[in-house]
């Protein structure tokens, strides 16, 4: 009987945590919201030329494997969904398939885990070294506030680079599958193209990057809470980074679902 | 004429008390040092005067006003008439030594003149002997000029008060004696207030006008340095002798 209450007890005591680490969690996000609306309206409060400087990393840093890996996930499902087309003698449809799986689903699911994979284990990492190097103590003592100082320049530059690179990958990626399409299937670039234009919409551009814009800001969200969650010993870095991607990873996953039940 | 007063104040984390009732003030433009055994709560109390660990229990009284720690206004306050010197300096790493010292001044009057912020800077870091060192990043430092960087970035907008912790540690002689003229030197030329958190003796002896002593999370003494040292307290007594012995 005794036992049975301890286990309840640590049940209880863990859901508390939990409930605690989820308050935590949307405080934060609530903080950034209107961080970021204060910034954009009194340009305040955060180093001048930081918005620039995290353009260029998310960006121009991010661009060649963001683009080498929805190529080859373009390539991937091409030849998969080709080899079962054929069977049914409907290759022209590969267009549709994939078409409509890059630029919906997958260019936003690979974006999101290359940024939580990236951006979202560096900034957990560069936020938790300054907590444990006091720089964050330092910065609240200056009269900064570290939350809108190191997160809403990162929160404007993700959104900045986000229309691009899902932009480039969706072309990478569907230049994988018009690639394949050509080669094994003799399906001219043109035709691939004019069928894929048919099914495809700007509606489905639109969605794909509302998805990969709201996982962004879920990684960033993440990464700055693990990040500000660890206190003073180094070794905490390396577990809160890596607790960060996978929280990261985690999310985006959910929200993929929930949007899948929300959109289709 | 005191610039900090405690009232019964309790400080500590979670559930954990760490300090209670300390009463004490701190008067202007002298150098004032908290000292205790490691571990005994010195860098606790410098934080919750800071502003940064909320106390348990009682009152912190900055300049005659309460400060309020549910109030973002009076934190801010606080913060703009404090400077902190952290133990490792706590320089920005992606910042250059100029650029960390320039931070509060852009980010309290972000369209500043470019020429009057490098007045600003270079007065600063010229008085910590950091001049030609602008433009190197914190890890092109050692120890020593990253806490003397640090002293420039916290007096850059004339703070009332500058509190530091362990600012000798790490240091070899030669450069902790440096940093100790330096806040003497801040004390004498320009009446600030120092609050110096240490148990390096040499430190202490150099520039202790004051002195507060915590043991066992209590405060065992507060009071002029000079007093403190007449006093026949085992405690004292042992600290000091170990200290000197450690020191020697």
């Amino acid at each position: 009987m005794e036992t049975q209450t301890n286990r309840l007890e640590i049940l209880a005591d863990k859901f508390l945590r939990h409930l605690g680490n989820l308050k935590i969690f949307l405080q934060l996000l609530a903080d950034e919201v209107f961080y970021t609306f204060q910034y954009l309206k009194k340009r305040r409060g955060i180093y001048p030329g930081e918005v620039g400087k995290q353009f260029y990393f998310m960006a121009y840093k991010s661009f060649p494997i963001v683009c080498l890996i929805t190529f080859l996930v373009g390539v991937t499902i091409s030849l998969t969904s080709a080899a079962q087309l054929k069977l049914f003698g409907a290759d022209i449809y590969l267009s549709w398939f994939v078409g409509i799986a890059m630029i919906r689903e997958l260019v936003p699911l690979m974006t999101g885990v290359i940024l939580a994979g990236k951006i979202g284990a560096s900034v957990t990492a560069e936020i938790s070294t300054m907590m444990v190097l006091e720089e964050i103590d330092a910065l609240k003592t200056m009269g900064i506030v570290p939350e809108k100082f190191l997160m809403v320049p990162r929160l404007i530059a993700i959104t900045m680079a986000i229309p691009l690179l899902v932009a480039i990958a969706d072309f990478v990626g569907i230049f994988g599958g018009v690639l394949v399409a050509r080669i094994f299937l003799g399906t001219p670039p043109a035709s691939f193209l004019r069928e894929m234009s048919n099914i495809v919409h700007l509606q489905d551009f639109l969605i794909g990057l509302g998805k990969t814009m709201i996982f962004g800001w879920a990684i960033l969200i993440s990464s700055g809470y693990k990040g500000f969650s660890v206190e003073r010993s180094a070794e905490e870095v390396g577990k809160a980074t890596t607790e960060s991607v996978v929280l990261s990873i985690s999310l985006i996953i959910l929200l993929d679902c929930l949007f899948a039940v929300i959109l289709y | 004429m005191e610039i900090i007063k405690t009232i019964d104040l309790d400080i500590g984390y979670g559930k954990d008390l760490v300090l209670e009732k300390l009463n004490f003030s701190i008067p202007a433009g002298q150098i004032t040092i908290v000292l205790g055994k490691s571990g005994c709560g010195k860098s606790t109390l410098l934080k919750s005067l800071i502003g940064l660990i909320p106390p348990k229990k009682g009152e912190i009284i900055f300049k005659g006003e309460k400060i309020d720690f549910s109030s973002e206004e009076s934190l801010h306050s606080l913060y703009t008439r404090i400077g902190v010197l952290y133990q490792n300096g706590a320089l920005l790493n992606a910042l250059t030594l100029y650029e960390n010292v320039a931070l509060p001044i852009r980010m309290k009057h972000q369209n500043i003149q470019k020429d009057v912020e490098e007045h600003m800077v270079y007065e600063r870091l010229s008085q910590v002997g950091l001049r030609e060192s602008a433009g190197k990043f914190p890890s092109e430092l050692s120890g020593g000029m990253k806490k003397r960087g640090a002293l420039a970035r916290a007096m850059v907008l004339n703070p009332e008060v500058i509190f530091c912790d362990e600012p000798s540690s790490g240091l070899d002689p030669i450069t902790s004696s440096e940093l100790d003229d330096l806040l003497s030197n801040l004390k004498e030329n320009l009446g600030m207030t120092v609050v110096v958190v240490t148990h390096e003796l040499r430190s202490i002896k150099r520039i202790a006008d004051r002195a507060i002593v915590l043991h066992e999370g209590k405060m065992h003494f507060s009071g002029e340095y000079k007093e403190l040292l007449s006093l026949s307290d085992p405690f004292i007594e042992a600290f000091f002798l170990k200290k000197g012995m450690d020191n020697d």
